[in-house]
């Protein structure tokens, strides 16, 4: 193998492979990155297993070859090379690849690239074209509310839904449920149902980009597995097995109070709040006080105290139409909710102190946030 | 450098306090307690009285038998707390202050500048003269001595007035101050222990002090060569201030070391339920879940993890320190002690679930099992499983904080 790369692309595509290598593995070709020719570009590979990573770069190819390098030592020594021409030589009786940039020469041991697992190839005709910024979106408003208890593994990941041309995604941790809807370009024949680790889809979300590429998601058939592939970058995922809890019968149907606020204006307060309330369980005590006639508004107060660090107590303009309530929520998960908003207003609207609330932007109906209240005894 | 420990006792605290609202009562053989017709015991009694034999927690009814003309004043507990706020107040001239009980308290004055018997006679002094209220000390270079010196000193005044008495035991030569008091002046020492040493010829502390840890270890068990370094007059205990619940948690010493699994966990069952219970008690909850594991060597392991919020619920405590368990416990070894502890305490809040809500449910059941516990004691409910195991395993030694 001899080839020869650009240092900034080569730096870039290694941050985003690296994200999906196990770094204590027993099986020690997981710890590395596969370094391989294919078709005039240069691809480099990385698995845990659950979640593959792949990039390809442009390259100037002189002989064919693969290999498996550790991924730190190559992660480390490819961050801090110049911006210059790296030219790859591997030297296949000892398994080593010699690594050149300006005044530099490094020798990496590797592992025979024939250990490496083999990596799914999509079917690229039967996959689901997604608009990349549409897609990014969802994942971003919903992945967050899928929980890291392992001990839940259904939990821990996003139900994707696609009946014709509409796509659902949720994600829940039991306590919260992210809902967003949207359509998609071209409807599908057959609906699909998957739930894939959120991880997964938060990687994905960070490493495709925001310009007018398309994505395209397949289920490779009988593999479990969902991969994304886009021209220069492809994510496989392992997908978890299970039934994802139903979640259209908790959606309330209907709510005694109606409470609209700024969007910025409730993060603010929320993100205050939180700096008290992060010590004492993230309870924030929200008072919802409706307008009594034009000349008093109606507000929201969001309180926190806490044991040793003290209180907090914020006034947040609001129109509020309904009862009166006191109900408290975890305030880190109204911060989150709130951070994937994008529209300047919200509503919130209430029950009771025990019943569920629902978040949503005004004027979306697409995206639908429920919170279950906390219970003060 | 050595320790200045003193040990400070109101003398017949609950009479004094009397006194002080009728001085008439003053060297007359009196007793505070409940009347002797409605089964009272006497809670503390004059000087005077216990020249005829009349001790506390005696029946009121002997305490009558002893001293026919036996003055009894009924007990007005509200105003005894008071007056040892004062007190205790009074003496607080550093913050290294432990307060036992309303009556005793530990100091250390190792930082105050000056000879250990003025501090100990300014004290006393200033107790004398701001709460008019009789007191004695005891000084040493640790908590067991000077407790132990106070004690004697007290005893070695016999009058109808209160000792008002001062002892300080000079550093290096606690072993030959407490080498001819009699064994049970030293505290775990009870009649018990004292007769099984007795029967060996061991009677003063001194004989104690002279024994070999293994035959002391044979006739008492583990707790037998820690007696020696008492009867030495060692005591390296620090003083313990006063501070708000920070953790609760309580643990087992296994009678035999166990090492069957099935066993382990039911008394991390039990624990936990405990744990719980003293958490419910005090409107508590905590986060972080503790267990405690001594192995037959003495060495021991702590290991926590931290849940996502608070919780005080049995059955919350119990998954997260079998889990703990789990992963600690190699398998098959004994265990001398186990615990169970919860820190990071706060408000009982919690949050609510979208789906199930075996939370509420769970505090329900808890909130009826804790009501029946307090009305009828703690065997009166409790999981099958341990009903069915109860005659299977031992009854080991029990200890919370």
């Amino acid at each position: 193998m001899k080839v020869n790369v650009k240092q900034q692309q080569l730096a870039h595509c290694v941050s985003m492979v690296s994200r999906a290598v196990s770094p204590r593995s027993t099986l020690p070709v997981l710890s590395n990155i596969l370094v391989k020719t294919d078709n005039g570009r240069l691809r480099l590979s990385a698995t845990n297993l659950e979640l593959g990573i792949t990039c390809w770069i442009g390259a100037r190819i002189e002989g064919e070859g693969a290999i498996t390098v550790p991924a730190r030592t190559f992660t480390d020594l490819v961050s801090n090379l110049p911006s210059d021409q790296v030219i790859f030589t591997l030297d296949n009786s000892t398994q080593t690849l010699n690594v050149r940039c300006g005044t530099s020469e490094t020798n990496i041991k590797g592992i025979d690239a024939e250990e490496f697992p083999p990596i799914p190839e999509p079917n690229l005709d039967e996959g689901v074209p997604l608009n990349v910024v549409n897609f990014k979106e969802m994942v971003q408003q919903v992945a967050f509310a899928a929980s890291t208890d392992e001990a839940r593994p259904v939990l821990t990941g996003v139900l994707l839904k696609i009946d014709g041309d509409r796509i659902t995604m949720a994600a829940t941790d039991g306590f919260r449920i992210s809902i967003r809807e949207d359509e998609i370009p071209n409807a599908v024949s057959r609906p699909i149902e998957a739930i894939i680790p959120a991880r997964a889809l938060v990687e994905l979300a960070r490493i495709i980009g925001g310009g007018d590429e398309t994505l395209i998601m397949t289920f490779p058939p009988d593999r479990g597995q969902v991969i994304f592939h886009m021209d220069d970058m492809e994510l496989a995922s392992q997908l978890i097995d299970g039934s994802f809890p139903d979640f259209r019968a908790i959606i309330p149907q209907s709510f005694k109070t109606h409470t609209l606020l700024s969007t910025s204006g409730l993060l603010k307060a929320c993100k205050q709040a939180e700096i008290i309330a992060r010590d004492s369980t993230n309870v924030a005590r929200l008072n919802i006080i409706p307008e009594t006639d034009e000349a008093k508004p109606g507000t929201l107060e969001i309180s926190a105290q806490s044991e040793q660090t003290g209180t907090s107590e914020v006034l947040v303009d609001a129109s509020v139409d309904g009862i009166p309530l006191l109900v408290a929520f975890n305030v880190r998960f109204l911060r989150e909710v709130l951070e994937v908003i994008k529209s300047d207003n919200v509503w919130l609207e209430t029950n009771a102190a025990n019943t569920p609330g629902l978040i949503h932007p005004q004027g979306d109906e697409h995206f639908k946030h429920i919170i279950m209240p906390m219970h003060i005894s | 450098m050595n320790r200045k420990i003193l040990h400070l006792d109101l003398d017949a605290f609950f009479c004094a306090v009397e006194e002080l609202h009728d001085p008439s009562l003053k060297g007359k053989a009196f007793a505070v307690g409940g009347r002797a017709d409605q089964r009272g015991v006497v809670a503390s009694c004059s000087y005077a009285a216990r020249m005829f034999g009349v001790r506390s927690a005696m029946p009121m009814s002997r305490a009558k038998q002893l001293c026919p003309d036996l003055i009894v004043v009924s007990s007005r507990h509200g105003n005894y707390s008071e007056v040892s706020k004062k007190v205790m107040k009074a003496i607080e001239i550093t913050p290294f202050i432990e307060k036992i009980s309303i009556d005793e308290a530990f100091i250390d004055v190792t930082g105050v500048g000056e000879p250990i018997e003025k501090v100990a006679r300014d004290l006393q002094h200033k107790v004398n003269t701001q709460c008019q209220l009789p007191i004695s000390i005891g000084g040493a270079t640790n908590k067991l001595v000077a407790k132990i010196a106070n004690d004697w000193g007290k005893s070695q005044k016999r009058s109808t007035e209160p000792p008002n008495a001062i002892t300080i035991i000079s550093p290096g030569v606690e072993a030959k101050f407490l080498a001819p008091l009699p064994v049970q002046s030293l505290w775990g020492i009870g009649p018990k222990t004292a007769g099984k040493l007795a029967a060996i010829g061991i009677t003063t502390i001194g004989d104690l002090a002279k024994t070999s840890p293994a035959s002391l270890e044979a006739l008492l068990g583990r707790f037998g060569p820690e007696l020696i370094d008492r009867a030495k007059g060692i005591d390296n205990r620090p003083i313990e201030m006063e501070h708000e619940t920070k953790s609760i948690s309580n643990e087992v010493t296994f009678a035999k070391d166990v090492n069957d699994k099935e066993h382990l966990l039911e008394t991390l069952r039990g624990l936990s339920e405990k744990v719980g219970g003293r958490l419910r008690k005090e409107s508590l909850a905590g986060s972080t879940i503790q267990i405690k594991m001594r192995w037959a060597d003495f060495s021991t392991n702590t290991r926590q993890t931290t849940l996502l919020s608070v919780t005080n619920l049995d059955q919350e405590i119990y998954s997260a320190a079998s889990a703990l368990f789990h992963e600690n416990w190699p398998k098959g070894k004994p265990v001398r002690l186990i615990g169970v502890g919860v820190s990071n305490l706060g408000p009982p809040v919690y949050q609510l679930n979208l789906w199930d809500d075996d939370h509420q449910k769970e505090e329900n059941l808890l909130h009826a099992v804790d009501e029946l516990r307090e009305r009828f004691g703690r065997d009166i409910i409790k999981r099958a499983g341990q009903v069915i195991r109860k005659e299977k395993f031992d009854k080991p030694e029990e200890s919370g904080e």
